[in-house]
């Protein structure tokens, strides 16, 4: 089974990299969850005006992992990166419970364009080590994923700064993709 | 056939473009290098290859150097055509300034700043300053010079942040090279400021002479520029200055040695002691003919400014003259400069080995260069009176060969040597109407027609002489008609006989019937009233003692001079003219606006231009009204009347001409809304304030300036409220006036719009949802909510209560505009970052639009 799985992986892969975007409010943690994932340490950020992208070596699978900022100055800029995409991670910020709206807005819209239509999705509920932040149902709710289907969507507690959720994330998305496209 | 056809439109064939767009965003890096070197050359070619900014960008995070390298190339070259897209690059230029790599950190804040995109400097200025105090003496000096290029794009915000400070603390670097490098951005920002930025001072002078030794040479003539600008405080201080900075002269790039003259050349104004002053000029001779064993060009540039320099002290290359002496195969630029000198540096002592090369010169080929030997030989007898006759015998001797030109120009010269020497080599003359006829170029001519006239007791056949020049009058050139003109009157006055009288009648019905030529008409009127009336007067008028001319061969003014000195080695000493006449710089200036300022009713935003007539005719409001925003004419036309015809008419009407230096009041000009072109001399400018008036009587000529009242609600324009003010101005001597103005909505808001927390949430929760209108000013950055809180204020937008959201402020406010209509204000923004929301709920939320647009306009400024 084991030797099996390898084969897959080569097969599907080689030494492709697989191209991921990181995308989500301002302040939702994306940058901080990329540099978790890389080095394996928190690092301090400032607003992302721009993108960070970097590769991510995970179980014998190379993630091209691409961070763009949040600001709304840059949203537009992001089908930019749409093309080739396989696998999306939102960030939303568990704990900002104001602009969980604007956050669902974002996600739908993206959910709706073509060039990503291909693409797995996973859902980080970030900074969950917050005081405040949101449950599993509050922010489901507020994201209305309810009414997406026909999508092969993860959903993830997590905490960038204390690393946790972050590793399972990337579990479920070598599974998704190879199976997905297996 | 139907249904298959729509394939021939759809091709297969990708063009350049697509090809490379798909290879930029290849999973390989070596194909993304081969892919952006092909942009690369694509772009250098001139190919338009911008439409793959993003792809292109995308590959900027890279460990390889050299591919980012070339994608900042890409960068500098599109990124002000792409300016939108620009500001993807900004967090990889923020990651690459804190790369471990000095070279990268470097390279990515030269290239911020030859990005001159508005939207993204701001940005940059993080990076920028942590990069002038990098460890790295690279990454620092690299810095230095970008804190001068964004000093350009935004001189505000480099004083705003405190890079001017930085820099300056970078003077004090113990790297000589970020020392240069600081320097010079001062230097160039200073160039570009009309604030004293740069003043060197004893500490930092120090510094400076310290760095001098021990940096590049280009960086020494920033510095020893620099100095040059520096006023010593006494003469002690100057010598020392001098004194660490002689050995540069010996230094082998020009550029250091000019730049070292100008420094000494600059201090020795302060230093009193003759000796150190003798001793100094003495060093500077040798480096100065160095210089003129050079490239031609750099000899010619040399000479230009030895030019100045010996103009003010002649004694640094009083015994180099020999250095001087052209060699045949000198370019002719180089000889005519050489000549010069010469003549500068000429004599008692060495007069006469200078006519001797003079002579020689007069002898060569190119006419050009034979003339100006031949001047020059003049101009010596004029500056040289022991030398003098010297000189005449070498011009006989010229006239003698009889060259044409070489006469021609021998006698022009030899005119001036009458003037200065009176009554001493007139015996020259019988020699020089030998060559009469041969005499074709209009100065010389002039000239001999002078001397003929001015010596016509001398000449025993002068008559004879103009005479056969008066033949050809009319076709004669103006220069030459006056002459003969002037020289028969004297020849008349002289000797009032029967053949000149003749002359003088023919003369002067030439020169006054039969000619267009206003200034000899002029001139032979006068003549002629003058012999008719008074011939003693005539004579003492004509034949007046004439003052001595003197040498002009040091032709700059005093203060030229100095100026130009202070500009050696610099284009300015080459043209010898000052830097201000030939160079032109945009200067961009920020027009702070100026409608901030008129809702307070303060004099502020009230001037006018005292060059043309004005009549202030200012609306405004301070009555109530919603929809009064278009078509308020002022009440009172008004009556006066500006009649400029009739100024410009009646010339002879001595007082008509009005003065219209009245005095200004302060603050910025009032925006002109009828030119005076258009309005057939009116011109009428006007902004809104808040303040009653009337208009007063205007005079022609002259401008006033009032206040209107507005009246609202009354002749509104119908449809959509919009921000037009239509103004019609009537008076009693011209058509009636129509021109547009734009107010802004806040000019409205009244006093009274304060409102209390409780009547704030009964009105908002009072009023539908349909009326709350959204809109975000993505661009928009609040840096203090204090200061904005003020501003806002100060326009009768009043503070309720705030809380906070997130990192986000949630600010509440009230306004009111005539009629009682509020509006209920929400601002949601974070400080210092870009993106202001507001929401606003009004009984009127069609007039949300210009609300907007006022309050855009209010933040941004």
């Amino acid at each position: 089974m084991g030797i099996l799985f390898s084969r897959l992986f080569s097969s599907l892969f080689g030494n492709k990299e697989a191209r991921i975007l990181v995308l989500g409010l301002d302040n939702a943690g994306k940058t901080t969850i990329l540099y978790r994932l890389q080095m394996g340490e928190v690092v301090s950020t400032i607003p992302t005006i721009g993108f960070n992208v970097e590769t991510v070596q995970y179980k014998n699978i190379k993630f091209q992992v691409w961070d763009l900022g949040g600001q709304t100055s840059i949203r537009p800029y992001w089908r930019c990166y749409f093309p080739n995409t396989q696998a999306i991670i939102y960030v939303v910020d568990s704990s900002d419970t104001d602009r969980l709206a604007i956050a669902k807005d974002e996600f739908h819209a993206i959910l709706e364009e073509e060039e990503l239509k291909g693409a797995v999705v996973l859902i980080f509920a970030n900074k969950q080590d917050l005081p405040g932040a949101l449950d599993d149902a509050a922010v489901t709710e507020a994201l209305e994923l309810h009414k997406i289907k026909s999508r092969q969507m993860g959903y993830l507690k997590t905490s960038a700064t204390k690393g946790e959720g972050l590793f399972e994330g990337l579990d479920w998305l070598s599974n998704t993709l190879k199976s997905g496209s297996g | 056939m139907s249904g298959h056809d729509s394939k021939y439109f759809s091709t297969t064939k990708k063009g350049e473009i697509p090809e490379l767009k798909e290879e930029l965003n290849s999973q390989y890096k070596d194909k993304r290098k081969d892919a952006v070197k092909k942009v690369i050359a694509a772009m250098t070619v001139g190919k338009d290859v911008s439409s793959l900014f993003t792809d292109v960008v995308n590959c900027m995070q890279t460990e390889n150097l050299e591919l980012k390298k070339l994608v900042y190339l890409y960068l500098i070259n599109y990124a002000k055509s792409q300016p939108d897209l620009a500001i993807l690059a900004v967090n990889t230029f923020v990651k690459d300034s804190q790369d471990p790599n000095p070279l990268i950190r470097a390279l990515a804040v030269r290239t911020m700043g030859c990005i001159r995109v508005d939207k993204i400097t701001e940005y940059l200025c993080d990076p920028l300053q942590r990069c002038l105090k990098d460890d790295d003496p690279y990454v620092r000096k690299t810095a230095a010079i970008c804190v001068a290029k964004l000093f350009d794009i935004n001189a505000e915000l480099v004083e705003d942040r405190g890079f001017l400070d930085s820099l300056k603390d970078l003077i004090s670097d113990n790297n000589p090279m970020v020392v240069a490098n600081a320097v010079a951005a001062l230097a160039e920002i200073q160039e570009n400021s009309a604030k004293p930025i740069f003043e060197i001072t004893s500490a930092t002078l120090a510094k400076l002479l310290t760095a001098l030794n021990e940096c590049t040479e280009w960086g020494q003539v920033f510095i020893l520029d620099a100095l040059s600008r520096y006023k010593a405080a006494d003469a002690r201080e100057a010598e020392n200055i001098v004194e660490r900075v002689t050995p540069r002269l010996q230094h082998a790039n020009c550029a250091v040695v000019l730049s070292a003259v100008k420094m000494i050349l600059q201090q020795m104004e302060l230093i009193t002691s003759t000796d150190i002053v003798r001793n100094l000029c003495k060093k500077m001779a040798p480096p100065l003919v160095t210089l003129l064993s050079a490239e031609p060009e750099i000899q010619y540039v040399a000479l230009r400014n030895i030019n100045l320099i010996v103009q003010k002290r002649p004694t640094i290359l009083a015994h180099e003259i020999k250095v001087f002496f052209c060699k045949y195969n000198d370019p002719i630029y180089v000889k005519m400069e050489k000549l010069e000198i010469m003549i500068k540096l000429a004599s008692d002592r060495n007069i006469d080995q200078v006519l001797l090369e003079f002579k020689e010169y007069a002898t060569e080929v190119d006419v050009d260069f034979v003339r100006k030997a031949v001047r020059a030989i003049g101009r010596c007898a004029i500056k040289l009176e022991r030398a003098a006759e010297r000189c005449i015998s070498v011009l006989l001797e010229l006239i003698k060969i009889k060259v044409n030109y070489v006469v021609q120009e021998a006698i022009i010269v030899i005119k001036d040597i009458f003037r200065r020497y009176p009554n001493t080599y007139e015996s020259i003359i019988a020699t020089l109407c030998e060559s009469l006829d041969t005499l074709d170029e209009p100065e010389a001519k002039a000239s001999m027609i002078w001397i003929i006239g001015e010596y016509a007791e001398r000449i025993d056949n002068a008559d004879e002489l103009l005479e056969s020049f008066l033949e050809s009058f009319p076709e004669e050139p103006p220069q030459v008609q006056l002459q003969l003109l002037t020289a028969t009157v004297k020849l008349f006055l002289k000797k009032p006989t029967e053949g000149p009288q003749q002359m003088i009648q023919a003369v002067l019905n030439n020169a006054t019937v039969e000619t267009d030529n206003p200034d000899l008409r002029d001139r032979a009127y006068i003549y002629w009233r003058l012999l008719s009336t008074d011939p003693e007067a005539a004579k003492d008028v004509v034949l007046a003692e004439k003052p001595v001319i003197t040498d002009d061969s040091n032709q700059l003014d005093p203060s030229l001079l100095d100026e130009l000195l202070a500009n050696i080695a610099t284009l300015s000493s080459v043209y010898h003219k000052p830097p201000e006449s030939f160079v032109t710089r945009l200067k961009t200036i920020s027009q702070k606006a100026e409608e901030d300022e008129y809702p307070e009713g303060s004099e502020a935003g009230y001037g006018e231009s005292p060059a043309h007539p004005v009549e202030g005719a200012a609306s405004p409001t301070s009555s109530s009204g919603s929809r009064q925003l278009a078509a308020a004419p002022p009440v009172a036309a008004p009556a006066p009347v500006p009649d400029l015809l009739g100024d410009l008419m009646g010339m002879d009407n001595s007082n008509s001409l009005v003065p219209v230096d009245q005095p200004t009041p302060a603050g910025p000009p009032l925006p002109v809304l009828l030119p005076e072109a258009k309005g057939q001399g009116l011109q009428i400018s006007a902004q809104l304030t808040r303040r009653d008036g009337q208009v007063p009587p205007l005079q022609p000529g002259t401008s006033a300036r009032t206040l209107l009242p507005m009246v609202l609600f009354q002749n509104v324009a119908p449809g959509a409220p919009n921000t037009l003010l239509q103004v019609a101005v009537k008076n009693n001597q011209q058509p009636v006036w129509y021109f547009n103005d734009k107010i802004s909505l806040h000019v409205l808001f009244t006093e009274d719009g304060r409102m209390e927390r409780s009547t704030f949430l009964e009105t908002w929760k009072s009023l539908p949802d349909s009326n709350e209108v959204l809109k975000e000013f993505p661009g928009l950055v609040i840096n203090s909510m204090e200061s904005a809180l003020d501003k806002l204020a100060a326009s009768n937008m009043f503070f309720i209560a705030k809380r906070k959201n997130a990192n986000q402020e949630v600010l509440y406010l009230s306004a009111k505009i005539p009629k009682g209509i509020p509006f209920l204000i929400e601002l949601t923004a974070a400080a210092g970052i870009p993106g202001v929301k507001c929401a606003i709920k009004t009984p009127s939320p069609e007039m949300a639009p210009l609300f907007f647009e006022a309050l855009e306009h209010f933040l941004q400024s």
